[in-house]
């Protein structure tokens, strides 16, 4: 299987004063997904997921370690014209509406002839009847939506997306889980942090676990769930919180 | 080119959406305003006076609107996290600072070009006829604009809107007191003082370069050599502001 996105010996620390002594959020992160792949990042608040995407998409820089996304470095054109990348939370610009937000940034990702795609997007994302209407009178539903759309305006390879299920209702939910997996049946790579497990469990084919900055599994979810316990019917949520506790014992 | 573009366009909407418009009926009433009280205490002196008025209060609108919005132009984009979809994209950093710079640079032009339009209106009621030469005040205008543009932007690459604001206002009040600087380093007998404030007179930008105010009041001449230093003088302070700006934000992380 190729590569699309690896880590190596991420390390990363942070002070909030000069006065104070830095603390390690990550420690000695090394992962390696694979092309055409679901991955689930998954972790408790503060495990270090969001540093981890800001990380990978060049926001922030390690203090050692690196990644490389297609083989190239993460703040490289090349790394940044085969991402779409989704914030936790998005705030997006109030003042434009939905087909300005999208047509500014399928400008920004070199997609010059855009009004078609825009639309196209728009229609998949259930937006065409709110194009003309400002940023600030959508709902956290259709902002959240509105983003997933701007990360697919350049048809990129990989998809970096933090929480891209927060803050939707259930059929919100099923919608973008249903774009997921058919960006997956593309041939597209998919990277999302999530506190949804059971939406993580309904279409990661592996997870990552992070807790307190370090990686304390990986791998296919199947066997991951099957590892040492004596049932099938162990879901997601119970596996996480066991090693969560276990982590902290 | 495109994507400076994209930026330059939603810097522009975002600028102009916040009821900015308002200055320049601030500005129409108060042109209107003091035209027509003026007058009758003006001694003669009315068109000199309402030529005055009009450029320093079409320059200092100007300078307000810069100053406002180029303190927070960054720094709200950080804040509200609305600047991750656009650095994650294939854009660099430095077409995100040009962006945002020929933006709010492209709103304050349209509406320097909207005052001085009002202002000849005016003049044109009360006098019967246009004064053409004062557009020329324009690009000066914009060229003092440009300078203090880019010392808010090089501010807000790294630190705080309040911060890059002070800094605006500190850089215009010393920028426009540049000749007295020049003035004080000739005079003063202290060494380190008269070093200090030559230092500062050449380091610091000369807004009164671009000041043509008096000129066209009093209908002085205007020698083009002078005219082409402030040009070249203006241009050149603002690509070093520019440059200096990218390199910060280049480096800059977003936590």
């Amino acid at each position: 299987m190729k590569t699309a996105l690896k880590f190596e010996n991420i390390y990363r620390s942070f002070k909030n004063h000069f006065w104070q002594k830095k603390k390690e959020v990550l420690k000695n992160i090394s992962l390696e997904i694979y092309q055409g792949e679901i991955f689930g990042f998954l972790g408790p608040n503060g495990a270090g997921k969001t540093t981890t995407l800001k990380i990978l998409t060049g926001l922030l820089k390690p203090d050692s370690g690196n990644v490389t996304i297609f083989g190239h470095n993460v703040d490289s054109m090349e790394a940044k014209k085969r991402i779409g990348f989704l914030p936790e939370s998005p705030y997006f610009y109030e003042h434009l509406t939905g087909y300005e937000f999208l047509k500014i940034h399928a400008l920004l990702g070199n997609y010059t002839n855009c009004k078609k795609r825009v639309y196209e997007l728009l229609d998949i994302v259930g937006l065409k009847d709110a194009n003309a209407l400002p940023l600030r009178k959508y709902s956290r539903g259709m902002l959240q939506r509105i983003g997933i759309a701007q990360t697919m305006i350049t048809d990129p390879d990989l998809f970096i997306l933090d929480e891209p299920l927060g803050g939707l209702d259930p059929i919100g939910r099923k919608e973008i889980k249903d774009l997921l997996i058919e960006q997956k049946t593309r041939g597209k790579t998919i990277f999302f942090s999530s506190h949804i497990l059971p939406d993580a469990e309904a279409v990661c084919d592996r997870v990552g676990i992070i807790i307190n900055g370090e990686i304390v599994e990986v791998g296919e979810l199947d066997k991951l769930l099957k590892r040492g316990v004596k049932t099938d019917e162990i879901s997601l949520e119970d596996w996480f919180v066991g090693k969560i506790k276990k982590n902290h014992a | 080119m495109h994507r400076i573009w994209a930026i330059v366009e939603n810097t522009f909407k975002e600028s102009l959406r916040q009821r900015i418009l308002m200055l320049l009926i601030i500005f129409s009433v108060l042109v209107i305003v003091v035209s027509v009280f003026l007058e009758p205490f003006a001694l003669g002196e009315a068109p000199k006076i309402l030529r005055d008025f009009g450029i320093a209060a079409a320059s200092l609108f100007g300078v307000l609107i810069v100053i406002i919005i180029g303190s927070t132009l960054i720094h709200k984009d950080i804040e509200k996290r609305t600047i991750y979809t656009v650095i994650t994209k294939p854009v660099k950093r430095s077409e995100i600072i040009i962006g945002k710079f020929l933006g709010l640079l492209l709103l304050i032009a349209i509406l320097q070009c909207a005052m001085i339009v009002i202002h000849q209106l005016v003049i044109f009621i009360y006098e019967g006829s246009f004064d053409l030469p004062l557009f020329i005040t324009i690009p000066f205008s914009l060229l003092e604009i440009m300078i203090l543009l880019g010392i808010l932007l090089l501010f807000s690459s790294f630190s705080s809107p309040t911060i890059s604001a002070i800094m605006g206002i500190i850089f215009f009040v010393i920028g426009h007191a540049s000749p007295d600087l020049k003035l004080f380093a000739d005079q003063v007998n202290v060494a380190i003082l008269k070093y200090l404030a030559y230092g500062f007179y050449y380091i610091l930008p000369n807004l009164e370069n671009f000041n043509l105010r008096i000129d066209l009041v009093y209908k002085l001449p205007i020698h083009l050599d002078q005219l082409l230093f402030s040009i070249c003088y203006g241009l050149i302070y603002t690509i070093f502001l520019l440059y200096v700006s990218i390199i910060i934000f280049e480096k800059r992380e977003f936590k």
